[in-house]
């Protein structure tokens, strides 16, 4: 065999082996981001009432894909970027009937549903974005016990999490909602979760 | 020996540079970006973390993965040996070559552009990503194999003074040579813009097949492919232009790339057809970069012909 020739077949096993290793670790990247996604817990029973008044409960949550957030309409801070960035997410999503996304305020007293309204107007332009209000007790244990997510001194001290949730109720994640890089995760979990039906 | 010195740090750190585009490829195919948040540690660290334990507190760990982790990770360690590769070429060129500003700029050049990729790198993770910087990453990486591929020749010549090639270069062959390289530079962005467009519509429409992706693509996708097969034609001419080398490497170079831009073709109408395998797309990036420097490597084989 000449020579030209052993350094062909030589390069053409280092292309090859170059291409497992690429194949194999593109496999291993798509099946970690289904691993990331782990169940972490199940979202508890609730009753609260939408801003249209229908009582909402955890059975909405069931064949759906959720994000669940705790805001208030006074909030200046973190509030509207969380629900500029959920506003965000509801527009390209749109076209699927899948997802949706449950608002819960911390601050009831003052949030009544008629500006829970109007709130829900200067963000959401589908109905499948519900902005829930309940009793003050019922949403710190919510929070706490359902959510993990702290809910000291509200309505201020709420979380600015959002949580991933999947169609059988399990909670698979939480984002920052005010971290855009958080947003992009967020947006390519929920693309994985609805490839997995 | 200062020669073949200098051959052999010029040719481990443009292989190093080829195997660091690929790893970069498949950083990018395998959407590793932002396996690391932050930048040049990752998560805090040095060593990236393997359990979710060892995030420091003032880091959110929500884009913990560590598979991603380590495939960004990987590609930076690389970026770093073929650093220091450069650096250590750079130090013999000052040394050694001071006079012969070939190898002197090839070199200096090199070290600024793997400098500034490597600055870019942390634009590309502070972006979040943004494809047009994701894109710039990789052009600047395909200046910096295009300059080492001449300083790797330029000193081949130097240590091997034996004829390549009976070709002259003649105006024809230069000419046709220099617009083969320009073309493939500009297929080369046509295909970024492809990619970068891929990625913008994707991020506003990820519900989207790939089928829906390419149809939402604007037209400059046929100038692609035009431009495309119109250089499989130029590799032709050329290769008739060199059907004479009884030499034999120019024709063999030539062959090589008619080959490449040929399997290039194929790679590109497989991603259509079969709706953008990974894997096909990190060898059709890394086989445009092979392209672009094989063909700096041929014209100087020619260049020293003829002097």
């Amino acid at each position: 065999m000449s020579s030209l020739n052993k350094k062909l077949i030589l390069a053409f096993l280092f292309i090859f082996m170059l291409g497992s290793f690429g194949f194999y670790i593109i496999d291993k990247a798509t099946k970690s981001r289904i691993d990331n996604i782990g169940i972490i817990g199940k979202v508890p029973s609730f009753s609260l009432t939408n801003f249209d008044g229908t009582v909402v409960t955890e059975k909405q949550l069931n064949d759906k894909i959720s994000i669940v957030s705790f805001i208030f309409t006074q909030c200046e801070g973190a509030c509207p970027i969380m629900s500029e960035n959920i506003s965000t997410l509801q527009e390209r999503f749109a076209s699927s009937g899948d997802i949706q996304f449950l608002s819960i305020t911390t601050d009831p007293d003052y949030d009544t549903l008629d500006i829970l309204n109007e709130y829900s107007s200067n963000y959401s332009n589908k109905n499948n974005w519900f902005f829930l209000r309940g009793d003050i007790l019922d949403v710190i244990e919510l929070s706490e016990k359902g959510f993990f997510l702290s809910a000291a001194l509200l309505p201020a001290g709420h979380s600015t999490r959002l949580v991933l949730v999947d169609k059988e109720l399990n909670i698979r994640k939480y984002y920052e909602g005010t971290v855009e890089s958080n947003i992009f995760e967020l947006q390519s979990d929920i693309v994985t979760l609805l490839n997995q039906g | 020996m200062a020669n073949k010195l200098f051959f052999r740090s010029a040719l481990i750190s443009t292989i190093l540079s080829y195997l660091l585009i690929f790893v970069g490829g498949l950083v990018r195919v395998s959407g590793s970006g932002l396996g690391c948040p932050d930048w040049p540690k990752c998560f805090g660290r040095w060593v990236p973390p393997t359990s979710i334990e060892q995030i420091p507190t003032h880091i959110d760990p929500t884009a913990f993965n560590i598979v991603l982790a380590w495939i960004e990770y990987g590609n930076r360690m690389l970026g770093v040996i073929v650093g220091f590769s450069i650096i250590i070429m750079t130090v013999i060129a000052v040394i050694y070559f001071r006079n012969n500003s070939k190898i002197l700029y090839s070199a200096l050049w090199s070290l600024f552009l793997v400098g500034a990729n490597g600055g870019l790198g942390a634009i590309v993770v502070s972006s979040v990503l943004n494809p047009f910087i994701v894109s710039l990453h990789m052009i600047l990486a395909l200046f910096l194999v295009s300059v080492l591929s001449y300083g790797t020749i330029e000193s081949y010549k130097l240590i091997n003074l034996n004829k390549f090639s009976n070709i002259l270069l003649s105006k024809k062959i230069s000419i046709s040579l220099i617009a083969l390289w320009g073309l493939i530079v500009i297929e080369i962005l046509l295909g970024t813009g492809i990619r970068t467009n891929i990625e913008l519509i994707a991020i506003d429409n990820p519900l989207y097949s790939k089928g829906q992706l390419l149809d939402a693509l604007n037209s400059y996708k046929y100038l692609h492919s035009v431009l495309g097969f119109s250089l499989l034609f130029l590799s032709i001419y050329l290769c008739y232009l060199f059907r004479d080398d009884f030499l034999g490497l120019s024709k063999q170079l030539i062959y090589f790339i008619f080959g490449m831009i040929l399997f290039q073709i194929f790679l590109g109408e497989l991603m259509i057809f079969f709706e953008l395998p990974q894997l096909t797309r990190l060898f059709h990036t890394w086989g445009s970069s092979w392209l672009v420097g094989i063909i700096i490597i041929l014209y100087n084989t020619l260049q020293y012909e003829q002097s």
